[in-house]
């Protein structure tokens, strides 16, 4: 047992300047528990925000008839509300929990990109102010949050609401796209010997397969919300119906992130709930690779049900039928989730802290919202309940019943770790009851409003027998809700101050980050217990009892990989998904019986010119990395030149096609093709900018000699990127020129 | 004409294709000495899938008549039948991995666009129309989707082992497949032309042609529409299987996890 490994290197020599105390200390914080501290209390703070609009909301609602609000302002709340919530407090908590938990769990020192982690996480609060800025600046979006055009089209939503509402989810984007990048590159590259990925504890194991559902299904979003900008701002026509646009594909677009969104936002939870239950339940999970292994399938499942929100909108029978199948399948791996949870409940000694509590709530109330959204599936259903009660009753079980009740868990399991000092049990349960109690006042009468009729987002309704009371209840139990937040803060604000010290392991848990000190260190462990199965601590404290005899300790797969390249890759792809929601909306437009004109005024081979150019880029870059790699300094130089030079003639001649376009009178607004023509070419151009911007560093670093020592890191890795927008030009080329043009 | 009598009349009792079939039964259950296993099912299930897809009413429909009957059957002979024959065959794992300008096709980076390639190159409108109405080129067509799909699956479940790629390789692998597949897919299922304008005007005998009219209630576009997404969804479930197939096969790799025995809980040892 004496048998002990050292941390593995520090990842970032920036990171010791951090050191400190003061408010400074904490806005200049590279450190991976600062950040993730961070992260959690801005998202409390949006917490309170959005919980405020809720209740505002529900005493409008309390009673029939009511006019505390006027429409419009009910129409703000209730976006603002659901914006807020999902993307200023569910994400980011989880993603807060990932930033403190996955590198401590993984044996870590901090995240592989810990500056990229300062600025995702300043991205945050930039896109809080930016969403709230609209309150200041003419009314807050009323449109909803999923922004339904042609509502959300100027004619219809003509204050700048929903264009702040656009930057901000932007900026908010970008923030989790690298977050997402920044824990994958973690997983892969960074973990301590041992931490093979079988061995992955399941929080981490969730984060990990979240960032790529992230990474992927943000870029649909994105492709939507500038679509949606440009319609706004530069009168073009993309969702439009009344000059040709389609209101429909708002919502595949939107519906293709937002199904994914869904998932987002509970598997972190499942992660907690995951490492919760066992711990209380003293045992091992039950079937730790079906858990892991439903995981991927939920993942991949989730990006091929999106219309079944669509179902209301009149697809058509086929598309309704195979969409209900689909929908339908998700509730397979789901509910192996569940009786895996169960099945590990089953027969452990079970310790019913308040984290457990909240577990097990969690555990009921998300089968729940999970049978209710089963029957969304059934299309007949779906088309009388949709977008009633039912509904906001179903998502609230899901996402408050489930994911902020799994965050609960996760704050009571983990405080004691972040602050040294555990929560108050006993002001928890008044917590963990009186939140218990509200939740379901406050939602589970809603089931029966929806079913009666009751439609949401309309700012009141008629005084129909039993509505009145119904609603009333429904309003109690969320103040009572308000109140047990305020309880939370009260238990949190005691404990920091005079909590029972918690010691370095005070649940007996067996991952990694109850090895190190409570608040860890800021290097996180001085050193690692030997990993020899997925739970080190007890194999630390069980030597004549371990998980895996015999195992010896395995060695990571992380060896080979290399986090830029890593970090590289996942932002390819996600930049890869985006382009192709570009072009798939380049073909809706164009590639239909009624083509608009001005791509007749295209010439092919002209723009073919200078698409050989920035091809030749591609091939120079390639040559200047071989010249690198043989020590051909000067070589090395020549070709990198070349390859700017190359990029500039690119972008020169995608310049003069734009001027000579102009000079015809083509703008972005003019039709359907001018729309999607500027802006997918705009985007690309926009990226080979980026791109030539990356390699003008190169040339610096270049000429300062940098690469002389052979870290030759930095060319690889923006050539990765070089070779990219290539070939998503190759993409671009062929669907808009070769295919695309008429003669 | 009822469904029933439809079904019966289709069915395509191929003399050489049952003579091929029967020759195949027996040698493949002489080579492995009589003896029944799990392999021996896949090759049966691979043997009454390749029955499906092209003697089958099925085939009767896709020459021409029913798109949707020409998207299973093109899904059959990629995704459904060569992985069965694969997963028949006896697993090697001597020899390492064979190098040569024959085995180019390994290449996983040629497989996947094999694999890709069958489903997209054969739903270009010309070779569509083409591959429905004429014998010879519809032949043409089934033996090359079974090539193509056997490239594609190799790394998966081909029968050497050192020539599978790794699980968590082949996870992308399968996944950006499915997305490839899921485009085309989402191409057709929404495109307002026809991929396939043969199918718009079947010129199939006026009894079937009142069946599928009348009695399934099939229009053109809505049968092209369920082409589209069965290639979109099902076949994309084909690839998630597959996803989770390899799951199971990397965590069954760790050999020293033992499972869970409830008299040595914590409760004893605290």
């Amino acid at each position: 047992m004496n048998e002990t490994y050292a941390s593995p290197p520090s990842v970032e020599i920036f990171h010791a300047k951090n050191a400190g105390e003061g408010f400074f200390s904490w806005v200049a914080t590279v450190d991976h528990k600062r950040i993730g501290i961070l992260y959690l209390l801005t998202a409390f703070f949006f917490f309170g925000v959005g919980g405020l609009e809720a209740l505002v909301m529900r005493l409008q609602l309390a009673k029939p008839n009511n006019h505390l609000l006027s429409p419009d302002a009910y129409d703000q709340l209730f976006t603002m509300h659901g914006t807020t919530m999902i993307f200023l407090v569910v994400m980011p908590t989880l993603i807060g929990f990932a930033n403190y938990f996955v590198p401590l769990m993984i044996g870590a020192k901090d995240m592989a990109f810990p500056r990229l982690n300062a600025m995702s996480y300043w991205f945050f609060p930039f896109g809080g102010l930016l969403l709230h800025f609209s309150l200041l600046a003419g009314g807050a979006p009323s449109v909803g949050w999923f922004s339904y055009a042609p509502l959300s089209e100027t004619p219809f939503a003509s204050s700048p609401g929903v264009d702040y509402w656009i930057l901000a989810l932007f900026a908010l984007g970008i923030g989790s796209i690298s977050t997402s990048i920044n824990l994958i590159a973690t997983v892969l590259a960074l973990r301590a010997p041992g931490m093979s990925i079988r061995r992955l504890p399941l929080f981490t194991w969730m984060v990990f397969v979240n960032s790529f559902l992230l990474i992927m299904a943000l870029p649909a979003l994105n492709a939507a919300i500038i679509m949606l900008f440009i319609d706004r701002q530069l009168d073009a026509h993309f969702f439009m119906p009344s000059h040709g646009g389609s209101a429909i594909l708002w919502q595949h677009f939107f519906w293709t992130f937002g199904h994914p969104e869904v998932y987002i936002m509970v598997l972190p939870a499942f992660g907690i709930i995951s490492e919760v239950i066992p711990v209380f339940s003293r045992k091992p999970i039950f079937g730790y690779e079906f858990v892991a292994g439903s995981t991927v399938a939920i993942a991949l499942l989730s990006f091929g049900v999106w219309a079944h929100h669509m179902f209301a909108v009149g697809l058509g029978q086929p598309m309704d039928i195979f969409f209900a199948a689909s929908s339908m399948m998700i509730a397979v791996p789901t509910g192996v989730k569940v009786f895996n949870w169960s099945a590990t409940l089953w027969g452990g000694s079970i310790r019913l802290t308040t984290s457990m509590l909240f577990a097990v709530a969690f555990l009921l109330q998300f089968t729940l919202g999970g049978l209710s959204g089963i029957t969304f599936a059934v299309v007949p259903v779906d088309w009388q309940v949709t977008d009633t009660y039912y509904l906001v009753a179903h998502f609230h079980y899901v996402l408050f019943g489930g994911s902020l009740f799994g965050v609960f868990a996760g704050i009571y399991y983990w405080f004691p770790k972040m602050t040294g000092r555990l929560l108050s049990e006993s002001v928890g349960k008044v917590h963990f009851w009186m939140t218990v109690i509200g939740f379901n006042m406050a939602f589970f009468v809603q089931h029966f409003l929806g079913l009666m009729g009751m439609t949401r987002r309309v700012y009141t309704y008629p005084d129909f027998p039993g509505w009145g009371l119904l609603n009333m209840i429904s309003t109690v139990g969320a103040f009572i809700l308000g109140l047990s937040v305020l309880v939370l803060v009260w238990n949190i604000v005691v404990s920091l101050r005079r909590g029972v010290l918690a010691g370095d392991n005070p649940w007996n848990a067996w991952t990694l980050e109850w090895a190190a000190s409570s608040p860890p260190a800021e290097h996180n462990f001085d050193q690692l217990p030997p990993l020899h199965g997925r739970r080190p601590l007890w194999d630390l404290a069980h030597p004549e009892n371990p998980d895996e005899p015999g195992a010896i300790q395995e060695e990571p797969e992380g060896k080979k990989y290399n986090k830029n390249k890593v970090g590289m890759m996942c932002f390819i792809a996600s930049e890869a998904f985006f382009f192709i929601m570009l072009l798939i909306a380049y073909i809706f437009y164009n590639f239909s019986q009624h083509p608009n004109t001005g791509s007749e005024w295209l010439d092919p081979l002209k723009t073919g010119v200078f698409t050989f150019c920035l091809l030749a880029s591609s091939f120079t870059y390639w040559r200047a990395e071989k010249k690198l790699e043989s020590g051909n300094y000067n070589g090395f130089l020549v070709w990198l030149a070349a390859t700017l030079v190359l990029g500039g003639v690119f972008l020169t001649g995608q310049g003069m096609e734009y001027f000579e376009l102009f000079q015809k009178g083509l703008r972005a607004g003019t039709n359907l093709f001018s729309a999607s023509f500027f802006m997918v070419t705009g985007l690309h151009g926009l990226h080979v900018l980026i791109g030539l911007i990356g390699l003008l560093i190169v040339l610096a670093m270049a000429l300062a000699g940098d690469f002389k020592n052979g870290k030759i890191e930095a060319v690889k890795t923006i050539g990765l990127y070089w070779h990219f927008v290539d070939v998503v030009w190759i993409a671009v080329f062929t669907t808009i020129y070769l295919v695309g043009v008429r003669t | 004409m009822t469904t029933h009598e439809f079904l019966l009349s289709a069915l395509n009792w191929n003399p050489f294709l049952m003579a091929v079939s029967v020759v195949a039964i027996f040698t493949y259950v002489q080579s492995c000495g009589w003896k029944l296993s799990g392999k021996t099912v896949f090759f049966m299930a691979g043997l009454v899938s390749l029955f499906l897809a092209s003697a089958s009413p099925i085939n009767f429909l896709a020459r021409g008549i029913l798109f949707s009957a020409h998207m299973l059957q093109h899904l059959l002979l990629v995704l459904i039948v060569p992985p069965l024959f694969l997963l028949s065959l006896p697993t090697r794992r001597n020899g390492g991995i064979s190098k040569g300008f024959i085995n180019w096709g390994k290449h996983p980076l040629i497989a996947w666009f094999s694999g890709v390639g069958a489903m997209w190159f054969w739903h270009i409108p010309v070779l569509c129309d083409a591959a429905a109405s004429s014998q010879s080129i519809h032949l043409l067509q089934t033996v090359s989707l079974l090539i193509l799909g056997t490239l594609f699956w190799r790394p998966i479940v081909g029968p050497r082992i050192e020539e599978r790629l790794s699980p968590l390789a082949g996870i992308p692998y399968l996944f950006t497949a499915c997305i490839a597949c899921s485009l085309l897919g989402i191409w057709i299922a929404f495109a307002p032309i026809s991929v396939c304008p043969v199918f718009m005007n079947p010129t199939a005998p006026p009894e079937v042609m009142a069946m599928i009219r009348d009695q399934w209630g099939l229009t053109p576009a809505m049968d092209q529409q369920i082409g589209g997404l069965l290639m979109w969804v099902p076949a994309c479930l084909v690839y998630l299987g597959a996803i989770l197939v390899l799951l199971g096969r990397f965590y069954r790799r760790s050999k020293h996890i033992v499972p869970f025995r409830p008299q040595e809980t914590e409760k004893k040892n605290d």
